[in-house]
């Protein structure tokens, strides 16, 4: 046992035990203790913070989804209400349409018959202008009376020979 | 690794014969117990001196926990901790040792419980790796032999001697490995009671004659998983500094076949420097690979522990 790389050495064996023993004492306590305490709590943290990330993701898209579906009914509802003032026109429209006619073709009725009413009665008038107009002109060349019979049975032939030459 | 100049100024203080092996063993070893860095008095029959390897111990344990310490705090203490710098590779590691090397091994439950012990181990084992591969004493050395000129016995002259990586050391290894072997234990003892523990060594309800063979077996295999970290990380840090010395000691036997330095020099530049220098670029990997082959199986055992499987 002369060669010293084989050499025991009790006294190497125990400073190195003991070197080694103070050295993992104070680095775990001062070191390794406190720095994986904070490896796990960071790693939770972590956790943590993407789990919250993808909760806000939810909800946002959650919210997209809602706002979407608000526009979308508001369109409809706007589309529904136009549509619906369109037919409400157009039923206006022709309601007027047809009361004006309606009215325009009463007004010519009337007035129609107005002027048939007016026209018969100017004929009468005339009819019986004519008939004095004649009495009169009849009277003054026979300068004599007639009686009232002969001047009624005198008007009723000669109404009737009118009549008969109108026809 | 500037190495040579050290070698060389051995070289020149022995003038006499180069003895490849004897100095490639003395850069691995730790330095001499009758020439200690610090003499301390034995107690109870054990010599306590701080050789180079307890130095080198110490040095690694001040640094890491100095600046893992105290970026951890500086870090802590921001109103919103957001990792920079040197924080996220710390972290980094941090991660990566909790999440793929101790909780798949020991389970969600006890994760936190055994990732300080994996994690000190990791990094202790690691800075401890790397330390043997910047030649800081060396520098000493050649300050020594052409500014300080020390005498024979000085601090300077002792710091000299002895390899730098603590962890080639199987008396090192043997006392993390010691650590790792009472891990198991008292992981076991946590989940389970001190009795139950040692009643899951073996699988139940079995023929009782099966247990005569068995329980040997496993109580040898308790300590052979120990006993397979303590050699595997000696050995390993041990082959590529033996590896890098080799290649760097043709430069002095050449110098003494061909009685010309230039003989030497030539060798040196054409071929050890740029051999030295990838194995030096592999060593770089072992470190790594070492240190996280040691916690891995570290978390490993204790998640077996844990959970018992027969």
């Amino acid at each position: 046992m002369n060669n010293p790389l084989v050499q025991p050495d009790p006294g190497l064996f125990i400073w190195t035990i003991v070197t080694f023993l103070v050295l993992v004492a104070v680095l775990a306590k001062f070191a390794w203790g406190p720095l994986l305490k904070m490896l796990d709590s960071r790693h939770e943290t972590i956790r943590r913070s993407l789990d919250d990330a993808e909760q806000a993701r939810v909800e946002l898209e959650r919210l997209q989804g809602q706002s979407i579906e608000i526009v979308r009914q508001a369109r409809i509802e706007a589309e529904a209400i136009i549509s619906a003032s369109r037919t409400d026109a157009g039923r206006l429209r022709e309601e007027m349409r047809q009361k004006a006619k309606a009215e325009a073709d009463a007004l010519v009725k009337s007035a129609e018959r107005q002027i048939q009413l007016e026209t018969t009665r100017a004929l009468q008038q005339i009819r019986h202008e004519a008939v004095d107009l004649s009495v009169m002109i009849a009277s003054k060349i026979l300068q004599r009376n007639l009686s009232k019979e002969d001047n009624q049975r005198l008007i009723d032939e000669t109404l009737q020979q009118v009549e008969a030459g109108r026809r | 690794m500037a190495f040579q100049e050290h070698a060389a100024g051995a070289a020149g203080a022995t003038a006499e014969k180069f003895d490849a092996g004897r100095t490639i063993i003395e850069h691995v070893s730790n330095s001499p117990l009758e020439h200690p860095l610090i003499h301390v008095p034995s107690v109870a029959g054990i010599d306590f001196s701080v050789t180079k390897h307890v130095l080198m111990l110490w040095i690694v344990a001040a640094l890491v926990g100095a600046v893992v310490t105290a970026v951890v705090r500086r870090y802590l203490k921001q109103d919103r901790p957001i990792p920079s710098g040197f924080m996220n590779a710390l972290e980094a590691i941090v991660e990566y040792v909790r999440d793929v090397i101790v909780q798949p091994n020991v389970g969600r439950k006890w994760a936190n419980t055994w990732t300080p012990l994996v994690l000190t181990l990791f990094i202790f084992i690691l800075c401890a790796n790397a330390m043997g591969l910047v030649p800081i004493f060396e520098v000493v050395g050649v300050l020594d032999h052409w500014v300080l000129h020390t005498g024979p016995d000085s601090f300077a002259k002792r710091l000299l001697h002895g390899g730098t990586t603590a962890t080639a050391n199987f008396n090192v290894t043997a006392a993390l490995a010691t650590i790792t072997f009472f891990a198991i234990i008292v992981a076991g003892t946590k989940a389970h009671g001190f009795v139950k523990h040692w009643k899951n060594l073996v699988p139940h309800g079995l023929a009782p004659l099966l247990y005569i063979i068995l329980v040997p077996i496993e109580l040898l295999g308790l300590l052979v998983r120990p006993f397979a970290l303590t050699m595997r990380l000696a050995a390993n840090m041990t082959g590529g500094h033996i590896a890098i010395l080799a290649i760097l000691s043709f430069v002095f036997m050449f110098a003494e076949l061909f009685g010309h330095a230039i003989a030497g020099i030539g060798v040196g530049l054409a071929v050890s420097v740029p051999l030295a220098v990838g194995i030096s670029a592999l060593e770089i990997i072992v470190i790594l690979v070492q240190a996280y082959v040691f916690s891995l199986l570290t978390a490993v055992f204790i998640g077996m522990a844990i959970h018992v499987h027969h």
